[in-house]
């Protein structure tokens, strides 16, 4: 028998095109830049931080860290965890209108509930709804 | 702040079921971290990707997942069950 959430669904209406929507991505596999701090994989509370990576990112820039999954498959090729080629080749073939500013990348696991969904995960939604242009987001975990 | 609407991709349809997403995508038997395929199967992780994002606009249930199959994907994994 599954529990459900007994919080409200925070379901918010698509009412633009898609093909004029600029659309960010939000994952939890753990996704980041070469150049930014990797996530703490070392304290098993884990770790609520995130990372903003922009759209000009090269995909062969980004890495995961992350100790909960295997991601030998999103060390090949990214795009299994964060579309972001994918993502431009809609773009190009017209399918959606763009990418957004700001894609988020943050290590899903945490013993830390609380402070993930009242702290982390607002911090994240404020992140997107602040200057990344985003019309909806695609969210992945691992 | 009037929200922003989002679509799940997700390999454990239970767990995710749990939290009642507004909006969720189930590519089934796709295991975990393969959200959008295997490596470099561009044509499929494209389309798994775009389905999700056709789930923003068509008429789904707010807070269930929608299961779709892929039998491009190969070989099916279990996805991870809610301890009951």
């Amino acid at each position: 028998m599954t529990t459900l959430a007994r919080k409200c669904v925070p379901f918010t209406p698509f009412d633009r095109e898609l093909a004029k929507s600029n659309i960010a991505i939000v994952t939890a596999a753990g996704v980041h830049l070469r150049g930014q701090e990797p996530f703490n994989i070392a304290d098993e509370m884990g770790d609520l931080g995130f990372r903003i990576i922009t759209p000009d990112t090269d995909s062969s820039g980004l890495m995961v860290t992350h100790h909960h999954y295997d991601h030998a498959d999103a060390d090949a090729d990214i795009n299994v965890v964060f579309p972001l080629d994918l993502l431009r080749e809609l773009e190009a073939d017209k399918v959606i209108g763009g990418l957004a500013r700001k894609h988020i990348g943050y290590m899903g696991y945490t013993m830390q509930l609380k402070a993930m969904y009242e702290g982390t995960a607002p911090e994240i939604a404020n992140e997107i709804d602040r200057g990344s242009r985003a019309d909806a987001v695609i969210l992945t975990g691992g | 702040m009037r929200g922003i609407p989002t679509v799940l991709v997700t390999v454990s349809p239970e767990v995710s079921a749990q939290m009642r997403p507004p909006r969720a995508l189930y590519p089934k038997g796709f295991k975990i971290g393969n959200s959008l395929g295997r490596p470099h199967m561009r044509a499929l992780q494209r389309q798994v990707l775009t389905d999700a994002l056709s789930l923003l606009s068509e008429n789904t249930r707010p807070g269930e997942v929608v299961t779709r199959e892929y039998a491009d994907y190969g070989e099916q994994y279990d996805p991870p069950r809610v301890k009951g």
